[in-house]
C-alpha cells in the first residue's frame, strides 16, 4: 500500500509548473483570450519544450501518473491548452476527447483540423473542425463544435483515460482556488483585522481543504485502478468525474466568495481560473447526468474496487 | 503507487469474517441494545478473537501481541465496525488503554492490566469529558487530592460510554491549582471502588452508552496513578496518538449501502432516480473518507504524527457517515422507523441512523478537527 505519486511524476509536475509560470501563469489564459493564436505560438512551445510528444499516458504506470501530474500542473493556471486531449494523440495522431451523444463540443476544437471523439458507449468517431471557429463566450472561449465523420471503432480506454485525466485538471485548479482563497483572507483587512481572523472563514476554508484533499485521493486510486483493472474501471472515472464536479461547484463557490466582489473579477486569478474550467466541468456531461451513468454502472458491475465489502451491485 | 493492502491483509480478512460468521449472528447490531445477551456475545467473541491471537494482533509481541502493523490494526477496525463492533466496549481498552500503559505504565500496571485487556477479560471506561470541559479538556475540574500515600478523587464525568459495565477507568483529575494542562494526572481506577456512581443518561444512542459518573471522595492508592502525577496530558496525547484515524465508520457505511439494493428488491427500481443517484454520490463518498483514513494510516506506517491529516479524514469520515445514514433513511421511507429484526437489514438502518447523529461529535468534535485543518493552512496568519 503507497497512496504517494511516483517521484518521476512530481518531479515533472515541478518542471511544468516552472514552465507555465515562465509563461506567467493566469496570464497566459488571460493572453489567449485576447488573442486565441498565443495558444500555438507561445503555450504549444512550451509544452513540446517539457517533452509531452514523448509521453503517451497509455505506455505504463509511470507514464499516466506524470501525464496526470502534468494535467494538474496545467489545471493550477487555467492552461489554455486541451492537455488530455493532446497527451491521447500518440498512435493515432489526432487528439481525442470524451464528448455528448449528438454533439461533438470540444474545448480547444479550433486548434487541430481531425480529431478523435469518444461516447460513453466506448464508440470512436473522427470528427473535423473549422479553423478559427469557437464560442467565444466567457465561460466558453476556446470551444468548439466539430461536425461528426466515420466510425472508427472501440476507444473505450482512452474514454477512461480522458475522464481521469480531466479530473485531474480539474483538481489543479480546485487545489490552487484553495491557495488563492488562503493568501487573500490573510492580507484582506476589515474591522481592523485579517478576515481570516474569523471562524466562519476559517472553517469554509477547512472544508474546502478536505474536499481538495479527498478529491487527491480519489484520483490517486483512480489513476492505479486504471493500471490494475483498465477493463473494468468505467464505475471508478465516472466516480472520478462526479467527484470532482461535486467538489468544484462547492470549493470554487466558497471560493470566490471569499474574495468578495473580487472573486467575479478577471484581475484576480479565482475569476479566471472559475471561468476557464467550466469546460472541463460541463463537457462531456454535467455532474447530475455523470451521476446517473455512474448509478447504472454501480447497478451492473458493483463498486468494490479492492475493498471486499460484498458488491455495490443492486442485481 | 500501490492501493493493494497486499495478501496478508486479506487472509487477515477472510479470517475475521469467517469467525464472524461462525460466532455472530447476521441481525446482531452490537452489546448495547436492550437484550443483555448481546452483552455475552461480545464478552465471549472478545475471549474467541483472543483465542485466535487477534484480539491483540497489534499490540507489540512482548506485550503478548502479534506484532502487527498498522494496516493489520486497520483491517480489524474495519471489519469489526462493519460488522456492528462484536468486541463491545473492549477496543477501548485494546486500543488506547492497553498502549498507554504500555508506554507509561509501571512493571506492576503492566503485569496487572496488559494480560487481563489481552485476555478479552475486562471492560474500561474512558473518564475525560465533564460538563464544563468537553472539546476543551484542559478545562477539566475533577480533582485529586493527596490523603496519606495515596488520593481522594472528587468531581463529575459525562459522556462517559460503557461506565455501567466498565470494570476499569482511565481517569483524568487535577492534582494542586495549576490551570489548562498543568497539574493534570491519569489515575487507573477500579469502578467498584466506594463513592463512584454511575447514572446513565438516555439518549438515542444505545442503552448503557452514555453516562455520568459522579466521584465522591473515592480513594486511589499510589499506584493508581498512571505516568507521573502532572504528566496526565502527556499521556492522553499519546493515548489519542492511537486514535488518530478513529472509528472505520465507512466501513459499515459501505455494507449497508451495498445491501441496500438486494434488501429493497424488487422495489429497488422503483425508487426515484434522484435517490439512485444519491446512493450512488454516498459510495463515492465512502470510497473518499476510506482513502482519506488510508492516507493517515500511511503516514502514521511512516513514522509520521499526522494530525492534520487524520482531522481531515475524520472530518471526511464523519460526515459520510451522516450522509449514508439519511440516503439509508430516504430509500426505506416510511420503514425508517422500526426497529428491530422485523426492520430493514434486521434494523441495521435504524440503528445506523441514530448512532450516525453522534458521529460529529463523538471522540472530538468536527468543529475541533475544522480548526485543526484551519490552522495548518494559514500557518500562523489567522
Amino acid at each position: 500500500m503507497n497512496p504517494v505519486l511516483p517521484d518521476e511524476a512530481t518531479e515533472f509536475a515541478a518542471a511544468a509548473t516552472k514552465a507555465f509560470a515562465a509563461l506567467g501563469g493566469v496570464d497566459a489564459a488571460r493572453r489567449a483570450e485576447d488573442d486565441p493564436t498565443t495558444r500555438t505560438t507561445e503555450v504549444a512551445p512550451a509544452l513540446a519544450a517539457l517533452g509531452i510528444d514523448d509521453l503517451d499516458p497509455r505506455a505504463d504506470a509511470d507514464s499516466l501518473a506524470a501525464a496526470a501530474a502534468l494535467c494538474e500542473a496545467a489545471g493550477r493556471v487555467a492552461l489554455p491548452y486541451p492537455l488530455p486531449s493532446v497527451l491521447l494523440a500518440p498512435g493515432d495522431g489526432r487528439p481525442m476527447a470524451v464528448v455528448p451523444d449528438g454533439r461533438a463540443r470540444v474545448n480547444h476544437g479550433d486548434l487541430f483540423g481531425e480529431w478523435r471523439v469518444v461516447t460513453l458507449d466506448g464508440r470512436c468517431r473522427a470528427a473535423a473542425a473549422t479553423q478559427g471557429d469557437r464560442l467565444a463566450t466567457r465561460l466558453g472561449p476556446f470551444v468548439a463544435d466539430l461536425t461528426p465523420g466515420d466510425e472508427l471503432g472501440d476507444a473505450a480506454s482512452d474514454r477512461d483515460l480522458h475522464l481521469a485525466l480531466t479530473g485531474w485538471q480539474v483538481l489543479g485548479t480546485v487545489d490552487r482556488a484553495v491557495e488563492l482563497a488562503v493568501d487573500h483572507v490573510s492580507t484582506r483587512i476589515q474591522f481592523g483585522k485579517p478576515i481570516s481572523a474569523f471562524q466562519a472563514v476559517q472553517f469554509q476554508l477547512a472544508d474546502c481543504a478536505v474536499a481538495v484533499a479527498g478529491l487527491r485521493e480519489l484520483a490517486c486510486y483512480t489513476l492505479w485502478r486504471l493500471g490494475a483493472a483498465p477493463d473494468r474501471a468505467l464505475a471508478d472515472v465516472l466516480a472520478l468525474r462526479a467527484h470532482a464536479l461535486d467538489v468544484a461547484r462547492s470549493v470554487l463557490r466558497t471560493c470566490q466568495q471569499l474574495h468578495g466582489a473580487a472573486g467575479v473579477c478577471d484581475e484576480y486569478d479565482i475569476s479566471v481560473l472559475t471561468r476557464h474550467v467550466q469546460p472541463a466541468l460541463r463537457l462531456p456531461w454535467s455532474a447530475e447526468r455523470t451521476v446517473t451513468e455512474l448509478a447504472g454502472v454501480i447497478a451492473r458491475d458493483g463498486f468494490d474496487g479492492l475493498f471486499p465489502h460484498g458488491g455495490a451491485a443492486t442485481g | 503507487m500501490d492501493f493493494d493492502l497486499g495478501e496478508q491483509a486479506a487472509s487477515l480478512r477472510s479470517r475475521l469474517r469467517a469467525l464472524i460468521r461462525e460466532h455472530i449472528a447476521d441481525d446482531y447490531l452490537g452489546a448495547f441494545t436492550h437484550d443483555p445477551a448481546d452483552l455475552d456475545v461480545a464478552q465471549r467473541f472478545c475471549r474467541t478473537l483472543a483465542e485466535e491471537g487477534l484480539l491483540t494482533i497489534a499490540w507489540p509481541t512482548e506485550y503478548g501481541g502479534g506484532g502487527g502493523s498498522v494496516w493489520d490494526q486497520t483491517v480489524v477496525r474495519e471489519e469489526m465496525w462493519a460488522h456492528h463492533e462484536p468486541r463491545g466496549a473492549q477496543y477501548m481498552g485494546l486500543n488506547w488503554v492497553g498502549p498507554a500503559i504500555m508506554a507509561y505504565g509501571t512493571d506492576e500496571q503492566k503485569r496487572q492490566h496488559l494480560s487481563a485487556i489481552a485476555a478479552g477479560e475486562v471492560i474500561w471506561c474512558q473518564g475525560f469529558s465533564e460538563p464544563e470541559a468537553g472539546s476543551d479538556l484542559a478545562a477539566l475540574r475533577t480533582r485529586a487530592t493527596p490523603d496519606g500515600d495515596g488520593w481522594r478523587i472528587s468531581g463529575q464525568k459525562i459522556w462517559t460510554s460503557y461506565a455501567g459495565m466498565a470494570q476499569w477507568c482511565v481517569l483524568a483529575a487535577r492534582v494542586g491549582d495549576g490551570e489548562r494542562h498543568e497539574g493534570i494526572t491519569m489515575f487507573l481506577v477500579p469502578m467498584d471502588t466506594p463513592g463512584i456512581t454511575v447514572r446513565p443518561i438516555r439518549s438515542m444512542l444505545g442503552h448503557h452508552h452514555l453516562n455520568e459518573v459522579f466521584f465522591d471522595d473515592v480513594w486511589a492508592g499510589p499506584d493508581a496513578v498512571l505516568g507521573g502525577v502532572g504528566d496526565g496530558w502527556a499521556v492522553i496525547r499519546k493515548a489519542l496518538a492511537h486514535e488518530r484515524v478513529g472509528i472505520a465508520r465507512y466501513a459499515r457505511c459501505e455494507r449497508l449501502l451495498s445491501a441496500l439494493g438486494a434488501e429493497l428488491a424488487p422495489h429497488w427500481d422503483a425508487l426515484p432516480a434522484s435517490l439512485h443517484a444519491q446512493w450512488a454520490r454516498a459510495l463515492v463518498q465512502v470510497r473518499v473518507a476510506r482513502l482519506l483514513a488510508y492516507r493517515t494510516v500511511h503516514a502514521q506506517a511512516t513514522g509520521e504524527f499526522p494530525d492534520v491529516l487524520a482531522s481531515a479524514a475524520r472530518i471526511a469520515v464523519t460526515q459520510c457517515d451522516q450522509q449514508v445514514a439519511e440516503v439509508l433513511f430516504q430509500a426505506v421511507e416510511h420503514e425508517s422507523l422500526d426497529a428491530g429484526p422485523s426492520a430493514p437489514l434486521h434494523g441495521a438502518i435504524e440503528d445506523h441512523w441514530r448512532y450516525a447523529q453522534a458521529a460529529t461529535v463523538a471522540s472530538g468534535t468536527i468543529e475541533v478537527q475544522r480548526m485543526i485543518v484551519s490552522k495548518a493552512l494559514l500557518g500562523g496568519r489567522s
